[in-house]
């Protein structure tokens, strides 16, 4: 734990340098901006999902490193915001965005239920209370099936799919990627806000000490509640992008499995530094489709993948986001001493 | 009255096939605190080479030792090559790692095997007893039998035994018993050979009753880890009655038809549902660990 | 048929002259020996391989009948460049794995795509691209729901349906349980019209869905035993259906019932892992015509699979099927100016095919321009028996309500039987 703790304290040191990080994040969301101008059609769909999928794991990475917890069911998250977005969008006809914020509050709604184990429980057994409701989530979702434009409370008919508008300012594949981007973008603001006010303060007191906190007067269940709703909302609102994504949503998308693959992917990713949630969907969705794409067998790449993912838990404790910024910190010490 | 006699019976075979896979969890945790993920995919791999050996004509005993056996060496291997790597992490962070050993192992199978559809059988298939009009087979008694058994004998080897204590010396507090000198190797060896034999063993089991099928077999591991959840990760008397519970429930589900459909929720819903009892009026302010 | 006999004669002369060994040469396209040189023509398709189960037969069936035909004068001289695609079972991976065929490979079509996931998530796709799917494993209602998707296969509700019809008139059931999958689009809709058929005939059916995760067998068991049903309709895929086989025969309920099942148990492995206990008396309903059938295009599937494919391609009725498909599409282009390829010619193309024979199918072949497709809606039956499979119903049409709309369409574009 102490070596977390360290390496966190030096995050926020150099972190603290807003400004940079805020350059950066304008950077890469230019580039993104330029790539989907010039991105064929499959890799438009690859950047989307990486977009998309950013965002679930930095609502991960938010519950990790802020307070601790460790939510194995944000797959499952992503799929409750999916379908209540889809049972709107093909019952009230409401614009997108109402649509996916709604499915993003179900979501967060969603998370404040989990904190009641969150309040009596930490690590593991947490963990595995997440990823029981997770598996709970992929036999329901199984059962009721994603709204395909059906009629009743479930909106879904054994009958073709009816397929989900887009945003009217996102209706084509380039600008879908750039409206996702836009979104992430928000919701990383969204969570450095969180950050640097108060809760972010709060969290940072219970992380340290739930005691600490107490005594100095910090609602302790306030603030735990409140970070659980937030990350379901990130990743609810992620659910609503992805469904926006195919227009559709296929129950076969959210088995348990993938939420801890996501996880295990965010501490390779790395929690402590706000890039490594851009990392960790890089390694979920671009790394897989790459391999596929260069005509990998599958099941040789899923070998690649899951030795990848141990040969990363045990070499990067602080994940790559880390390894790359202890790295750039080396350059440009040593820069530094040579001008010098 | 008949058919909740059926289901009820129906439900324990069921839930014997839960408990055995749950002890083998939790005897490696209690050992090494590694939570493994890749318990399915190892027992998987044991199902399909004893497949293997019996499909090239080999004997039935072959079958069950390659089994076993491989089921020893991919947990050893794990446990001594990689899980050393991970020693210091936390135990959520260990859990995940050996879910890349899962996926790996998958995909390994499905490489070798190419995907079509087999089925395992053993002598045991064909002993049967019948109890109120259902049959049950030799495999499953076997099942039963080995989950009461192993129980029963871990829980000697764990109070009565030297290595048992340098077991429960691990688990409570890794840092203490190294101080005391419990040589944290030579216990972690153990725990990971006994428990790997033990997912060869119960992958066997799996193959022969539930089906052989290399994905349905690595992604089991999650049901069965319900029942060790109850149990705590650390009572493995606890998650053999968590497992035969859950089977009964499951299976009786099938008796109330709005539930059904919902009814492979069953080792999830009452995971929960236990563990929110158990934890009833904790409140995690000043707790330790976990 | 007459213009690709005359050019068999053909070919077989020139062949003969040229290499000598003609005997059982496959006979594909043009046939002319002549390498195909030209500018390549790319067709796409889209298979689960890597997942649950494989579902790439059809497009290994499909790429070997394209080698053929590029060796044998390809297209008026266009070779085809085939590019498989496999969606891992994945909703998302299918999504981009048809955007790269579709808009940045450009292909002309899909042919003898294979998948659970495609269908459902790229229809949208295909009809906005109007790019034509020829496809020939399908398992989902949504494949055969959809403007520019087209089968060659059946999926699990003529074969469901069709088992249900002969156990019916040939066994006298009274009353089915189907066991299905508890997938909507695979369980509900098969064993769903199932039901409606029986009922529809004054009879009862009724339906025990599974999760496919299921550890428990042993309750579906029991549920069918409790229905009072006659007739036990297994309606699984292969390996889930030996699952639940396994422990009927472990409750000793063989017996009780009458047994049927559709396309999945049409396996070379099954009556092996079964064993003597089902031979004789479990029923399966067949898509296309047997694997071991002794009609020119059964004949030339195998040949082509043999010379052009490699030993580990499943000859099964998905490969079948992918060979119909590639035909299909082969005979539909080469009717076609061969500088004047590009999507939407192709696509006139295969909305013109009409009234296609083949010995392995029941019926002929058609695409229209209709909103959904079904053109093969015929099967038959086999028995398992000891150490393979044995014909024991002909081919028939299947009577349920659900082809409606489709019998409509044959009667507007002329389908005759």
């Amino acid at each position: 734990m102490t070596n977390f703790e360290i390496s966190s304290a030096k995050v926020e040191a150099t972190a603290g340098l807003s400004v940079r990080r805020h350059v950066m994040s304008a950077a890469i969301l230019g580039v993104l901006i330029l790539l989907s101008a010039v991105a064929n059609g499959l890799w438009l769909k690859i950047l989307t999902s990486v977009a998309i999928y950013t965002l679930t794991a930095a609502s991960i990475a938010l519950l990790y490193r802020r307070l601790g917890l460790v939510s194995l069911a944000q797959v499952a998250m992503m799929g409750i915001g999916g379908w209540v977005t889809l049972r709107l969008a093909h019952g009230t006809g409401l614009p997108f965005e109402m649509n996916v914020l709604c499915g993003g509050l179900s979501a967060g709604l969603v998370g404040m239920v989990l904190s009641y184990p969150a309040l009596r429980m930490r690590g593991l057994y947490l963990a595995l209370v997440t990823l029981m409701a997770a598996g709970g989530f992929a036999v329901l979702i199984n059962v009721i099936q994603f709204p395909n434009g059906g009629d009743g409370f479930t909106g879904f008919a054994v009958r073709s799919v009816a397929y989900m508008p887009r945003p009217l300012i996102a209706q084509s594949d380039p600008a879908y990627l750039r409206y996702c981007a836009g979104v992430t973008a928000l919701g990383f603001l969204l969570i450095r806000w969180h950050e640097t006010t108060r809760p972010g303060r709060a969290w940072a007191m219970i992380r340290r000490s739930e005691a600490c906190a107490i005594s100095a007067g910090v609602n302790v269940t306030l603030y735990k509640v409140w970070g659980l709703a937030l990350s379901g909302f990130l990743a609810g609102i992620a659910g609503g992008l992805l469904a926006g994504n195919l227009q559709l949503l296929d129950a076969r998308s959210f088995p348990a499995g993938e939420s801890v693959l996501i996880f295990a992917l965010t501490i390779v990713g790395g929690a402590w530094h706000w890039f490594g949630a851009i990392l960790t969907a890089i390694l979920y969705r671009l790394l897989p489709a790459f391999l596929n794409d260069i005509g990998v067998n599958g099941n040789a790449a899923y070998i690649i993948f899951g030795g990848a993912l141990i040969h990363a838990l045990m070499s990067a404790p602080t994940g790559l986001a880390g390894q790359l910024s202890d790295a750039a910190m080396a350059i440009r010490r040593r820069l530094k001493r040579g001008r010098t | 009255m008949l058919a909740y006699g059926l289901f009820l019976l129906s439900g324990l075979a069921l839930g014997a096939l839960y408990s055995l896979g749950g002890i083998g969890l939790v005897l490696l945790n209690r050992a090494t605190g590694v939570l493994n993920f890749a318990y399915g995919a190892i027992g998987a791999v044991g199902a399909m080479i004893a497949w293997q050996v019996l499909n090239w004509g080999g004997p039935e005993p072959l079958a069950w030792a390659a089994s076993i056996g491989a089921g020893l060496l991919l947990s050893l291997a794990f446990g001594r090559l990689l899980a050393p790597g991970l020693a210091h992490r936390e135990p959520v962070v260990k859990a995940v790692a050996t879910l890349g050993f899962a996926i790996a192992l998958l995909g390994l199978m499905n490489l070798i095997w190419s995907i079509t559809p087999r089925s395992l059988s053993l002598t045991v298939d064909k002993q049967s007893v019948a109890v109120l009009g259902v049959r049950i087979t030799g495999t499953r008694l076997l099942a039963i039998g080995a989950g009461i058994a192993i129980t029963a004998l871990t829980g000697v080897l764990l109070a009565r035994t030297r290595m048992g204590l340098m077991m429960r010396a691990l688990a409570d507090n890794r840092e203490v018993a190294s101080v005391l000198g419990v040589p944290i190797r030579k216990v972690e060896t153990t725990a990971w050979s006994v428990s790997g034999a033990l997912a060869g063993f119960t992958g066997l089991l799996f193959g022969d009753l539930v089906r052989l099928d290399p994905t349905v077999l690595t992604f089991l591991v999650i049901p069965i880890i319900a029942t060790t959840v109850i149990g705590r990760l650390t009572s493995i008397p606890v998650t053999f009655a968590a497992g035969i519970a859950i089977g009964i429930i499951e299976s009786m589900l099938a008796l109330y038809s709005p539930l059904t459909p919902f009814r492979v929720a069953a080792p999830f819903v009452v995971a929960i549902a236990a563990l929110m009892w158990m934890q009833r009026g904790r409140y995690l302010t000043f707790a330790g660990e976990d | 048929m007459k213009r690709h006999r005359s050019t068999i004669i053909a070919a077989g002369a020139v062949l003969a002259l040229t290499s000598g060994s003609a005997l059982a040469a496959p006979k594909c396209g043009l046939n002319n020996g002549t390498k195909a040189t030209g500018q390549p023509i790319k067709v796409g398709a889209v298979v689960g391989q890597t997942g649950p189960d494989d579902f790439s037969a059809s497009a290994k069936a499909a790429k070997a009948y394209f080698t053929c035909v590029n060796a044998n004068g390809g297209i008026n001289g266009r070779p085809i460049e085939y590019l498989i695609q496999d969606d891992q079972w994945n909703p998302e991976v299918a999504g981009l794995v048809a955007a790269k065929l579709v808009k940045d490979e450009k292909v002309v079509a899909l042919v003898a795509s294979g998948s659970f996931v495609e269908m459902g998530v790229n229809a949208k796709l295909y009809a906005a691209e109007d790019v034509m799917s020829m496809a020939a494993a399908c398992a989902v209602s949504e494949c055969f729901e959809s403007k520019n998707i087209v089968s060659t296969n059946e999926g699990p509700l003529p074969s469901s349906v069709g088992a249900a019809q002969w156990a019916v008139t040939k066994l006298g059931s009274k009353n089915v349980i189907c066991i299905g999958l508890n997938i909507p689009s695979v369980g509900q809709y098969s064993c769903g019209w199932t039901e409606k058929y029986m009922q529809s005939k004054g009879l009862s059916g009724s339906s025990i869905l599974m999760d496919p995760a299921s550890a428990d067998m042993n309750s579906a068991v029991l549920r069918a035993v409790a229905s009072g049903a006659d007739t036990v309709l297994v309606n699984l895929p292969a390996g889930m259906a030996a699952g639940f086989l396994k422990v009927a025969q472990e409750q000793g309920i063989r017996d009780n019932f009458k047994w049927i099942s559709s396309t999945p148990l049409y396996d070379k492995a099954i009556p092996g892992i079964l064993g003597d206990h089902w031979a004789g008396v479990m029923h399966v309903n067949i898509e296309l015509t047997p694997i071991e059938g002794k009609g020119p295009d059964a004949t030339n599937w195998r040949e082509v699979l043999d010379k052009y494919g490699t030993a580990q391609d499943k000859r099964d009725t998905f490969s079948q099927s992918g060979y119909l498909s590639a035909r299909f599409f082969v005979d539909a282009m080469l009717k076609l100016d061969p500088a004047k390829i590009d999507r939407k010619s192709v696509s006139e193309a295969i909305r013109a095919i009409k009234n296609e024979k083949s010995d392995l199918l029941c019926g002929p072949y058609y695409v229209g321009d209709g909103d959904r497709h079904m053109p093969n809606h015929a099967n038959m039956m086999v028995q398992i028996a000891k150490d393979g499979f044995k014909v024991v119903g002909e081919c028939t049409g299947v009577d349920s309500a659900y082809l409606d709309p489709i019998i409509a369409q044959e009667k507007r574009l002329g389908i005759g039987k």
